[in-house]
């Protein structure tokens, strides 16, 4: 403290600092406060000694921006490039104004008597033709059907795409009281879901991409296709080529917010040689107290998925309850669904369940929206013995 | 030939075929501007002709993904507007409408008018059919869809009822609901963006569209605040919905239940978190941007993609969120940027609360007390006047003459005397004595005022009965 009080001393003798401080003092104050080019206190190209707070410079304080700014001028002339253009005339409705009452609007066990629109929709990756003959034979009165197919960006696409064009003109240039009430077909910006070849497709690692990028399309589909009057979403597979004619009936009298049908598979028995079916789907399930610990124990970005030695969750699973001696309306409670053959209530996609591309709860994409339904508070059932089949897969 | 001149010939040969092929192409492109089945055979994969077969529509989702310049690249924008109790707010949201630069045939309107017991549908109605049948064309918008849906009202719509802690999240969850079935049920496959906007904003600038889109975001938010009167500070920032995540936001979301909502800007929830509101500086650049995590659901503007491939406004706790908050929330899980503009602010109108219109009450109460107070303070004035003389001035003058033979310094002749005895007795005996007198005194004093004030209060009360005035019996002039 001594020195201190000795150097401040000396420096108050010292005859230099008498001249220098007043001089410092003046020029530090000249550059804060009348100097205009850059400012030391970061307050921008205006002098301090004549600052004003932006209310004072706009007179009000109710402004988007200071006019110090300006927000860049837009050119409002149309761009189109006029030699490569592969922008398509899009059919677009004209201007109007349509009433729409959401009030009215019913899902109910009587769903064929009541006039309810069932919007049945394919992610497409490639066309067979049992599909389309079996949609062809449902019972369900086809003004009262909608379809919607999205299509990946891909060759098998584009071949899909052409077959079904083909398909779909054969029937809707028909009679009027055969065509369906309207058609959506959506290309993908991306290749995504079917990029995976079908050997690959079921390797644990490449699930979740694959998982992922389907449930992206759903949700292309569905957002884009649900309208005013969808009563009921019918979600069935591009490879699901049998199922019962009264499919929609079936279901819909159920009365189910979420109802999944069971996924099989014909096959021919070498050892038995004979026709046999196997359990195909096993995306339907109920929770188990293993696999509820094993997703305590995941890191958030991880997933569970069904099939999988990897991941033993002993769920039950619905495929392997099935008793072809029990009633096919015997239903049973459910916790994941698969995209097989699900039929869902339009009011449970309105409030916001959709397909999660990410991992919501360690699932994704059906087994997801499940979770999705549940948690807003619909139920979720699947009907062990309502057999509907997928098309048989050559490794 | 000489070998020079061959060259040199088919060098011209070669120019001249070049040259004509491309005029060809040139001209076959003038001349079939609308058949593009031969450019698009060439440059783009297959696309079906559906143009005469009846209910079948074939979309290419890559014409719809969003361009930052989209009113020059023909973009739709589906405008969403979720309505209830809203009639009073129409006419000045048409008027934000019309005066839009974003080409108008490009914006397609959805409305949902919920739970409503105003007019808002006819209101609603009649705003439109004005709008659509303008004079100039081009001021008339796009596809135009009303939809109808009551969600059952389990909260009033006061703003104290809407604002209050309690109320938040089961409120936020059924907005939710709303936004969710009017969001599915309007979006078409051709729309490029998604725009969601509330009824209730006063100033927002014309060009609010391309302000937002020329930052070819997938989410993106203006800051928005209020005006308030100016008693209360004359502004304040509105959305605090739109806030980045902390790390206290993140212990707080880990110690509620699952079915929790945190909702920002109540005491109970600390979550610390920066707001977008806050960040406002009125100097600031208003292209400046800023990562949100959650968002306020004011004035949105999304690519439709972020829709279309399943985000929305989450009707359960999301990540313990639900509605506008959790809808950034889920479209940061899907991989969307979340972004917001601190220094671009719009301005939502101001409502009252409760407690405000007690306040203004009180204020207009007051105000006239205060008008009141000032007319019997002039008659008061004007009484004192006209009652007393002032004689003071006098007094100053004739003080001296009145007291020029008196001898002031013969008082201090007399001497007095002081017993400064250490008598114990004697000195209680003094003090009591002294005590005593001086209440006695004091009693006296304070008998005497009372007198007095009960004088004043009776002159007081017959001089305005005098004057015809009203007075309160607890009323004090002296205030």
């Amino acid at each position: 403290m001594v020195s201190l009080s000795l150097i401040g001393y000396k420096i108050k003798k010292n005859p230099i600092i008498t001249l220098l401080l007043p001089f410092i003092v003046l020029v530090s104050v000249y550059f804060v406060v009348f100097r205009t080019d850059d400012s030391i206190l970061g307050i921008g190209s205006l002098p301090l000694g004549n600052h004003k707070w932006a209310h004072e410079m706009e007179h009000t304080w109710y402004f988007p921006f200071t006019s110090r700014f300006k927000m860049p001028r837009y050119s409002y002339k149309t761009q189109h490039n006029w030699l490569f253009n592969d922008r398509v005339e899009d059919i677009i409705p004209e201007g109007h104004i349509a009433h729409y009452d959401l009030n009215k609007l019913r899902s109910t066990p009587d769903a064929a008597v009541d006039k309810e629109r069932v919007l049945i929709l394919t992610p497409l990756q490639s066309f067979d033709q049992r599909y389309w003959i079996n949609i062809l034979q449902l019972t369900y009165p086809r003004e009262l059907i909608e379809l919607g197919f999205i299509i990946p960006r891909t060759k098998t696409g584009e071949e899909a795409l052409k077959q079904l064009e083909i398909a779909i003109k054969n029937v809707q240039s028909d009679k009027k009281n055969q065509r369906f009430a309207k058609v959506t077909i959506l290309k993908q910006d991306s290749q995504s879901f079917d990029k995976l070849q079908e050997k690959e497709r079921h390797a644990l690692n490449v699930q979740k991409e694959r998982r992922s990028a389907m449930a992206l399309a759903r949700n292309e589909l569905l957002f884009s296709t649900i309208g005013p009057h969808t009563s009921w979403v019918l979600w069935l597979d591009a490879d699901i080529i049998e199922t019962p004619m009264n499919l929609i009936q079936d279901m819909t009298a159920h009365d189910k917010a979420v109802l999944a049908a069971n996924v099989f598979q014909r096959y021919y028995d070498e050892e038995k040689k004979e026709d046999n079916v196997r359990p195909y789907d096993f995306n339907n399930w109920q929770e188990s107290d293993t696999s509820r610990e094993l997703a305590s124990s995941m890191q958030p970005d991880e997933i569970i998925l069904e099939g999988y030695a990897e991941i033993a969750t002993y769920r039950p699973l619905m495929a392997y309850f099935h008793d072809k001696n029990q009633p096919i309306t015997e239903e049973m409670m459910l916790d994941g669904v698969g995209g097989g053959c699900t039929l869902v209530k339009a009011e449970v996609h309105r409030d916001g369940a959709m397909f999660p591309s990410f991992p919501f709860y360690h699932l994704i994409e059906t087994e997801g929206f499940a979770k999705m339904a549940k948690r807003l508070n619909y139920e979720v059932y699947g009907l062990p013995n309502y057999l509907v089949y997928h098309k048989e897969e050559f490794n | 030939m000489k070998p020079s001149n061959t060259s040199k010939w088919i060098k011209s040969s070669i120019i001249s075929i070049l040259g004509s092929v491309i005029t060809i192409i040139l001209l076959l492109r003038l001349i079939l501007p609308s058949s593009l089945s031969l450019t698009a055979s060439i440059f783009k994969p297959y696309v079906p002709n559906f143009k005469n077969v009846p209910g079948v529509e074939f979309y290419d989702l890559r014409n719809y993904q969003g361009n930052k310049d989209g009113w020059q690249r023909g973009d739709k924008i589906l405008f969403c507007v979720p309505l209830r109790d809203a009639a009073e707010h129409l006419p000045r949201f048409f008027n934000h409408l019309n005066t839009m630069t974003y080409p108008h045939n490009l914006i397609d309107l959805s409305f949902l008018v919920s739970d409503s017991s105003d007019d808002t549908m006819g209101v609603l109605l009649s705003n439109l059919q004005n709008a659509q049948s303008q004079k100039d064309k081009s001021k008339r918008f796009g596809n135009i869809e009303i939809f109808e849906k009551d969600f059952g009202q389990i909260i009033g719509q006061s703003f104290s009822d809407r604002h209050g802690f309690a109320a938040q999240g089961p409120r936020r969850k059924l907005m939710a609901r709303a936004r969710n079935w009017l969001g599915s049920v309007a979006i078409k496959p051709y729309h490029s963006w998604v725009y969601w906007r509330d009824v209730d904003v006063e100033t927002i600038p014309e060009t609010i569209m391309e302000d937002l889109m020329h930052h070819d975001k997938d989410v993106i938010v203006p800051n928005v605040w209020r005006p308030l009167p100016d008693w209360l500070g004359n502004i304040q920032p509105y959305d605090l919905n739109s806030w980045k995540e902390s790390e206290g936001g993140a212990q707080l979301a880990e110690s509620l239940d699952e079915d929790a909502v945190i909702v920002e800007g109540y005491p109970e929830y600390a979550t610390w978190r920066p707001h977008l509101a806050y960040m406002r500086d009125p100097n600031g650049d208003p292209e400046e941007e800023m990562e949100l995590d959650g968002i306020g659901g004011v004035s949105i503007l999304s690519k439709a993609k972020v829709f279309r491939t399943g985000s929305h406004f989450p009707a359960f706790s999301f990540q313990k969120h639900a509605e506008t908050e959790a809808f950034g929330k889920l479209s940061r899980a899907m991989n969307y940027n979340v972004v917001g503009l601190p220094h671009y602010v719009i301005w939502h109108i101001y409502e009252p609360s409760t407690e405000d219109l007690k306040h203004m009450a009180w204020m207009a109460e007051e105000e006239k007390r205060k008008v009141e107070e000032t007319r019997i303070k002039e008659f008061y004035d004007k009484i004192w006047i006209s009652g007393f003389d002032d004689v003071r001035d006098e007094w100053e003058t004739e003080k001296s003459d009145i007291l020029l033979n008196i001898d002031l310094t013969s008082a201090s002749e007399g001497k007095v005397e002081v017993d400064w005895s250490d008598d114990d007795d004697k000195m209680n005996f003094a003090h009591a004595a002294l005590a005593d007198s001086g209440q006695g005194s004091l009693n006296d004093k304070t008998k005497n005022e009372k007198v007095n004030d009960a004088n004043t209060n009776n002159n007081a009360g017959q001089a305005h009965k005098a004057a015809g005035l009203e007075v309160a019996p607890d009323f004090d002039p002296n205030l």
